[in-house]
Parts: C-alpha cells; sequence; structure tokens
C-alpha cells in the first residue's frame, strides 16, 4: 500500500456511502477530475476535501488558468450588462440583465462555479440526502449578516424557499420548483439548519436551490418582493449606492460581507438595450467588462487578442421540435431525415465562430458529467435523408417552420431551410417577434407549441432535468413536439430520482438512444457562455446563465 | 390672436383624448401580456395569471382604460407594468434628456439648414446649389444606425476624442453634457439637414421670383437688404412649419440613436413600453410625446402668424 493509498483511507472515514461512491468512481477511472468536483460537491464533499482526494489519487483540483496580472486594491469597474428587462424583484426577475443584479448583493445557498465545474458552499456550508434522496438537508454558515447588519438566520432561508415555491405567488422559480418543492416541504431544525421534504426524490437538488435558480437569493424573512430594487438588501460581498431605472446601478463594497473584503472600491453597471453599443463602448474604453455576448455580431472582440475572453461550457441550446401528432411527421423516418440533413460542424463555425459544440438531439451534452458519452455523433448525411423520407412514403415534404427573431436563430433558420431543402425537404419559414412567436405560451395559443416544425431557444442550465421534463414527458408544458412515449417517461422519473452518478448516466443511454430512435426534437448544438474584459481585469468570476461575481475582480 | 391660439388648444386637447385612446386600442391588439413579458416566456401559467391579477390587466378593458385616464388627468401618471416604479420620475427625466438632445440637433441643424438652402437659392442651377442640395439628399438617406457607428469608430474609438455614450456622469457641468451630447446629435442634424434645406431653397427661390421682390429690386433696394426684409421673412415660412413637425421625430423617434448611444431618452422608454405591453407607461410617454409636438406647432402657428398677418385675419373671421 502506497503512502497516497493510506491518505485515501484516512480521507474515506467517515464519509457516506454515496461519497464514497464517487471516491470509488474516480479510483476506478469512470469518472474524470471536472466531473469528480462536480458530483463531489454536489452531494457535500467540501471543496479542500476534494481537493485533498484529488490530490492522493494524483491530481490537482485547481483549475489550469493563466496567471493573473499584478492585482490592485481599489478602482470602481465598469462592467455592459442588458437592460434590466423589468423591476429588479428577486420573485420575478427572468433576464439576463436582472438576474446579474440581483447576484451583485445577493448570494444563494450554494454556488455553481462555472470556472471550476462544482458547486460551492456559498450560505450554506454542507448539504447531504436521506437514503433516497428525497430529504435534504443543508447546514448554514455561522455569523452571515444582511448588509443592513441584521443577522441572517434559517428563518430567513425558510421565508424565502417558502415565497419562491408558494404556487400562489407569481413566483418565476415556480417553473424550477412545481413537482419538486412544496412551501410546507421547507422546514426550519435550529438556527443553522434547514431541511428540504420533496414531492419527489430528487438527486440533482442541490442545483435547484445553487445559483442556477437564479432567483433564490436569500432574502430577510417578510421581505417585500416588490419593494426589494429600493434597498437591494442581501448577504453579498457589495451592497447597493445607486439604482437608476432603464440605465445603470452601482455598488460599494458591504461592510458586514462574512467572505473576503473585495478588491475594488465599487462597480458601476451600464445598461444597454442591445449588443453592438457594449461592444463600442468596450473599444471606446467606456467600459472594462461585458458581461455577457454572443458570438454573432462580436468578431470584434473574438478576432485577436485584443481582449480577455471567458469561454464556459453552458448547456444554451436551440431545440427543433416536430409534431409527432401531425403529418409529415408522424413517422420517425421522416424525423431522422431532417436530423441526417443538417450540418452541424458547418453551424458551430459559421454561427458561433466556433464557441460552441455540436449536439446530438438529446438534451446531455458536455455540460453534463451524467452525459453517457458513448452514443455517437449525428453527422450530416444526405442520402440517408433521402432514404429516411422515402421508407417514411414520401419524395419530398413542404413544411412551415415557425421560430422567434432572437439572437443567431434566424440565420439558424435560414442554414436549416438550406441543409434540408438538399434532402427534399422544404421548409417555409415563419420568423416572428418574440412575442407573436410565445403567444401565450400555451397549447392552442402559441406558434411555438403548436407548430408542425418550431424552433425555439433554450439558456443554460446546471442539470439537464428542466430540458428533459417540460419540452419531453408526455403533457409536458414545453412539449411542443407533442410526444408522448410511456417508456421515456418513466425512464426519466428513474434519471431524476437517481442519486448516484452511475445509476444515472446508465439511465442517460438509454434516454439518449430513445430520443435519437424516435427524433422528436433536433438540437444542432450547444453554446458557450462568454463574457470579455480589457486586458487589465482579472478576477471575474461569470456563470454562464449571465451572472457575474466580483467578490476578486481587480483592476491592474 | 388669443382667440386663435384658444381654439388651436381645444383643438390639441381633443386630438390628444383621440390619441390617448388610440394608443390604448393598439395596445389591446399586441400580442402577449404584461405577466408574461416580465416573468418570461417559459414562466407557469399560474405565476403569470397572478402577476397578471396584480397588476390589474385581467380587468375588463373599460375598466383599465377609466381607471387610468381619470388618474392621468388629476396629474398621476400610475405605476408602470414593467418596472414597477411610478411612471413620473422616470418619464420627466427621459423628458428632459429628450429635450436636451432635441434642442442641440436644432441649434445646430436649423441655422445650418437654413443658410444652406438661401445660399442654394440664391446660386440656383449652379455647381454651389448643386452641391448643397446633392450633400443634403445624400445625408438625408444615410441611417442614423450607420452614420452613430462611422462616428462611434472614428471620434469614439479612433480619435478616441469623443465619449461613446451619450449619457454624461451625473452632476456634470454644461460644457461636459455639451461634449458627450455631440456625437449623438451628428446624424440627426445629417438627417434633417437636407430636409430643411430643401425647404429653404425652395421658399426662398420662389419669393426671389416674386413680384415684390422684383419690386423691391426695381425701386433701387441693395440686393442684401432685398433679401434680408422681404425674401426671408416669406421664404421662412415654410421652413417654420418643417422645423416644427420634425419635433415629434426628433422628441419620441430617436429609438435608434438612444440605442446606440446608450441614452435614455423617451424614445426608448415607449419603444421597451410597447412591447412589454407596459400599458400607462405607453400611454403616458406617447402623449407626452405628443404635447410636446402639438405644443411645437402651436408656436409654429403662432410664429407663422406674427409673420403673416394673412393667416392672423383668417383666423380671427
Amino acid at each position: 500500500m502506497t503512502s497516497s493509498d493510506h491518505e485515501l483511507d484516512r480521507l474515506r472515514r467517515g464519509r457516506s456511502e454515496l461519497e464514497n461512491h464517487y471516491i470509488d468512481e474516480l479510483v476506478a477511472g469512470r469518472l474524470n477530475r471536472r466531473d469528480f468536483l462536480r458530483r463531489g460537491s454536489a452531494v457535500g464533499i467540501s471543496v479542500p476535501l476534494l481537493g485533498a482526494i484529488l490530490s492522493a489519487c494524483g491530481s490537482s483540483a485547481s483549475s489550469s488558468t493563466t496567471p493573473p496580472p499584478a492585482a490592485k486594491r481599489g478602482g470602481t469597474l465598469r462592467v455592459a450588462i442588458s437592460a434590466p428587462a423589468a423591476a429588479v424583484n428577486p420573485l420575478t426577475v427572468a433576464d439576463a440583465g436582472g438576474l446579474c443584479m440581483l447576484n451583485q448583493t445577493g448570494e444563494f445557498l450554494i454556488f455553481d462555479n462555472n470556472l471550476k465545474l462544482a458547486l460551492e458552499p456559498m450560505l450554506a456550508l454542507k448539504w447531504s440526502p436521506n437514503g433516497d434522496g428525497s430529504v435534504w438537508t443543508f447546514k448554514l454558515r455561522n455569523g452571515v449578516m444582511f448588509s443592513d447588519g441584521s443577522p441572517m438566520t434559517a428563518d430567513d432561508v425558510v421565508y424565502t424557499f417558502q415565497q419562491l415555491a408558494e404556487p400562489k405567488n407569481a413566483s418565476n422559480a415556480l417553473s424550477t420548483f412545481q413537482g419538486v418543492l412544496s412551501p410546507s416541504g421547507v422546514k426550519k431544525i435550529d438556527a443553522t439548519t434547514v431541511e428540504f421534504h420533496l414531492d419527489a426524490p430528487n438527486g440533482n437538488f442541490p442545483y435547484l436551490v445553487s445559483s442556477d435558480n437564479y432567483n433564490a437569493i436569500v432574502v430577510p424573512k417578510g421581505t417585500d418582493f416588490a419593494k426589494w430594487q429600493g434597498t437591494f438588501i442581501g448577504t453579498g460581498a457589495f451592497k447597493l449606492k445607486s439604482y437608476a431605472q432603464g440605465s445603470g446601478a452601482s455598488f460599494v463594497p458591504n461592510p458586514h460581507y462574512w467572505g473576503t473584503k473585495p478588491l475594488l472600491a465599487g462597480t458601476e453597471f451600464k445598461f444597454y438595450s442591445s449588443q453592438q453599443p457594449q461592444i463600442l463602448a468596450l473599444q471606446g474604453g467606456d467600459v472594462d467588462v461585458i458581461g455577457q455576448f454572443v458570438p454573432a455580431g462580436a468578431t470584434a472582440l473574438l478576432n485577436g487578442s485584443t481582449y480577455r475572453i471567458i469561454k464556459l461550457k453552458a448547456a444554451n441550446h436551440r431545440e427543433l421540435s416536430m409534431r409527432c401528432d401531425q403529418a409529415p411527421f408522424t413517422d420517425a423516418r421522416a424525423r431522422q431525415a431532417v436530423a441526417y440533413s443538417l450540418d452541424r460542424k458547418g453551424m458551430v463555425t459559421a454561427l458561433l465562430q466556433g464557441d460552441g459544440s455540436e449536439a446530438n438531439d438529446y438534451p446531455f451534452g458536455p455540460r453534463f458529467p451524467s452525459t453517457d458519452p458513448s452514443v455517437a455523433q449525428r453527422n450530416q448525411d444526405i442520402p440517408k435523408a433521402k432514404q429516411l423520407l422515402s421508407a417514411a412514403g414520401h419524395s419530398s415534404i413542404n413544411v412551415t417552420m415557425d421560430t422567434e427573431d432572437y439572437e443567431e436563430i434566424p440565420q439558424l433558420a435560414q442554414v436549416i431551410k438550406a441543409d434540408a431543402a438538399k434532402a427534399g425537404i422544404n421548409i417555409n419559414l415563419n420568423i416572428e417577434s418574440q412575442s407573436n412567436y410565445y403567444g401565450k405560451a400555451t397549447f392552442g395559443n402559441s406558434d411555438w407549441l403548436d407548430g408542425t416544425m418550431s424552433l425555439v431557444d433554450y439558456g443554460d442550465r446546471g442539470v439537464p432535468n428542466v430540458f428533459l421534463n417540460a419540452p419531453l414527458v408526455s403533457g409536458g408544458p414545453w412539449n411542443a413536439a407533442h410526444f408522448k412515449n410511456k417508456t421515456y417517461d418513466s425512464l426519466v422519473k428513474q434519471y431524476v430520482a437517481a442519486l448516484d452518478l452511475q445509476a444515472q448516466r446508465k439511465v442517460a443511454g438509454q434516454i439518449e438512444r430513445l430520443l435519437l430512435d424516435q427524433t422528436p426534437l433536433v438540437i444542432p448544438y450547444w453554446i458557450d457562455g462568454l463574457t470579455a474584459s480589457t486586458p487589465s481585469v482579472g478576477g471575474l468570476n461569470p456563470t454562464s446563465i449571465a451572472q457575474l461575481y466580483l467578490n476578486q475582480a481587480y483592476m491592474s | 390672436m388669443l382667440r386663435f391660439v384658444l381654439k388651436r388648444v381645444a383643438l390639441a386637447l381633443l386630438t390628444l383624448w383621440i390619441l390617448s385612446v388610440i394608443v390604448f386600442l393598439a395596445a389591446q391588439v399586441l400580442p402577449g401580456d404584461p405577466g408574461r413579458s416580465i416573468l418570461g416566456n417559459l414562466a407557469a401559467p399560474s405565476a403569470v395569471r397572478t402577476l397578471d391579477h396584480q397588476l390589474g390587466v385581467d380587468k375588463p378593458v373599460l375598466t383599465q382604460y377609466w381607471t387610468w385616464i381619470s388618474h392621468f388627468v388629476q396629474g398621476h401618471p400610475g405605476t408602470s407594468y414593467q418596472y414597477q416604479s411610478a411612471i413620473g420620475p422616470m418619464l420627466t427625466g427621459a423628458l428632459g434628456r429628450s429635450l436636451k438632445l432635441a434642442a442641440l440637433a436644432f441649434i445646430i441643424v436649423v441655422p445650418l439648414g437654413i443658410f444652406g438652402g438661401v445660399l442654394a437659392a440664391l446660386n440656383v442651377g449652379r455647381p454651389l446649389d448643386r452641391l448643397i442640395s446633392t450633400v443634403g439628399l445624400s445625408a438625408t438617406t444615410v441611417p442614423e444606425f450607420v452614420s452613430g457607428i462611422i462616428l462611434i469608430l472614428v471620434f469614439g474609438i479612433g480619435l478616441s476624442v469623443l465619449p461613446i455614450s451619450a449619457t454624461a456622469p451625473p452632476g456634470s457641468g454644461f460644457f461636459t453634457q455639451l461634449k458627450y451630447l455631440i456625437m449623438p446629435a451628428v446624424p440627426l442634424t445629417l438627417i434633417l439637414f437636407g430636409y430643411i434645406s430643401r425647404m429653404a431653397r425652395a421658399g426662398t427661390a420662389e419669393a426671389l421670383e416674386s413680384d415684390y421682390a422684383r419690386t423691391a429690386t426695381l425701386k433701387g433696394l441693395p440686393r442684401g437688404v432685398m433679401i434680408r426684409r422681404h425674401v426671408l421673412r416669406n421664404s421662412l415660412l415654410p421652413t417654420i412649419t418643417v422645423v416644427a413637425t420634425q419635433t415629434g421625430y426628433l422628441i419620441g423617434g430617436l429609438v435608434i440613436v438612444e440605442t446606440l448611444f446608450r441614452y435614455q431618452g423617451i424614445g426608448s422608454l415607449v419603444y421597451t413600453a410597447a412591447t412589454h405591453k407596459d400599458f400607462p407607461m405607453l400611454e403616458a410617454g406617447v402623449l407626452t410625446i405628443g404635447i410636446v409636438y402639438m405644443v411645437a406647432t402651436l408656436l409654429a402657428d403662432i410664429m407663422f402668424a406674427l409673420l403673416n398677418p394673412r393667416i392672423r385675419l383668417r383666423a380671427a373671421e
């Protein structure tokens, strides 16, 4: 036995069965370093311990980023972000600008650190599930204070999550918590312990109370969410200095912050209503950072080395659904024909400037450790597409595709139309404004959900649960493909409940193969999350859903 | 004169009321609802219903209209659905900024346009006339986002002499604000120059051809005096109307310039309100633009009447 084996044995002692399972997976080589960090942190292994286990296994926990330039204290960092689309109300915020504002002063129980691809303790120090993953216990950090100097306790956490999960509230988090967590399931055990009793077992629950669920910043008990914008009260490293509706916001260090004090003397956010002026502002020195941008129209930033670009593997993607209950897509072979007609590599190069990766018509991708990577990537194969189409009884088909005018989607629709035409699939495009396309977002009142072919955008998530459920399970609220498959439904239930990675990956493989066989929808690519700054800025910690933590940011 | 003004004010009020009804009806036709636009496209339907109820947009349309207009006439423009805060301060702030930018654009373009037009008219058919007309017309066809981006690339990024954003830091003095506003004012100047100079040219050319101009020349007035006293006074009448009718555009129609230069004027405020179905904000914004427009055209009419006795007399009849 080597000394590192002894060290590993020592570390294993006192760890739960689930935690030891992940250590086994790592030792056996079934889990790589990155996935181990991600999965281990999800079941509550602390980051120092994760590092110790990795080093005992001959790996290192530190990520391989370039060394930063000399950090300097002070200065006001100027950041360009999309203007918040509505009031900054933690309960209702749903857009990139708004959620970036929430995270300036607000903190979550857990931080999903996209740079390290691991869950990190934020307001919760430890978390662990019961045997079947139906009850999760969170131990809160001691001595945390809100920016007004009042202490944060379990009461505040219980209040926050009860409000977010309350079906009677106009809560945006309901799209995550419905069927997972009810208000009565949030229970205070003592001043620093909270239990979540779930509606159904959920192996990925920590992600749902992490920064992934961007509404879930902890606010003081009794907070009137509609008035939160007046105070921005939170436990974060910064506190509000001023907020000007539609124009900008500035923040200064929070003297009551529990963690390492920020290096910056302040931050200033400038709101923009489109991307191009943000790029011009960075080029002209009006701002130091662009919080988040998309590759389309950003060649000035991506070409050359003038700017520092932070790329995050993200699960942003597009879904092209085909109505399984409507001609010509009642036959799975007609749907597969569409999938085989597409040149995904070309799309990633042309539409994303390479800042993304090909996807494979199921919502498992490189972002998620539970993905079964053994399933082969679909590539363009026009003869096969034609053959599938004729097997489905068509020499050619004519069909209309509804889609929205958003980011690169109109161009993607054009590329799909051109590719599909090569296989004899003639697509008429109906590109609408977002409000026209989504309509009332219910069946019968929405081109998105009613169209024979429909191309829609999906933002990033830390786990694929939402992508697996709403757009694909029978009767799912976003099931634009009108896909109904009992085997699929039960596989998703198994996947959501599965606690350990091996079980998740096994079910994931089954789901991947089933979805390729059925092809209710095509996912052409995954899009990276991008943040840009001038070379003098360092220590940025963005997430792929547009949050930006500036605790350790500096200007040299 | 007083009767003329009163009649115009009464007519303006009626027009504004009709405008409010049209905006209200148009807003009903727009797709989507405020709750969904706030909570996002993928929000749970129950959450959207709750928010719509809290905002009051699930009430009958007539009730909504009555609640809004009865408060508006008492000086309470209400609360924005989208921003959940009082409309008054947001609107006055945006209006102030829009007026500043419009004023600067006017100060540059009106004298320049009139000077160019008169100069062209005095040289009808000569190269100078052709030059002014061609340059003016070409400039009018350049969209704001093209001229704006070129200006930013040259003066903001290339030479770094002017700020890219039009929003000066809070508490800036007059000259600092001016520095921030010059670049966004130029695209507007380019668009309006051709228009104003053509009107001034046409008016001046017509006046130069008139009998009274010929009489003035024949009775021996020096050319300069003849132009100042007889030609300009008559030739500028249509120009004043053109300038006044452009106020609406300069106050409410600058969405592109405001977006490009990150300037929160009333144009982008109204545009965002329309896309989010923020009905109280949309109504208040459109009516404010309407009021500014009415005041501008009223002032133009008064000036017109002062310069041209025929209007005054006809109105008084």
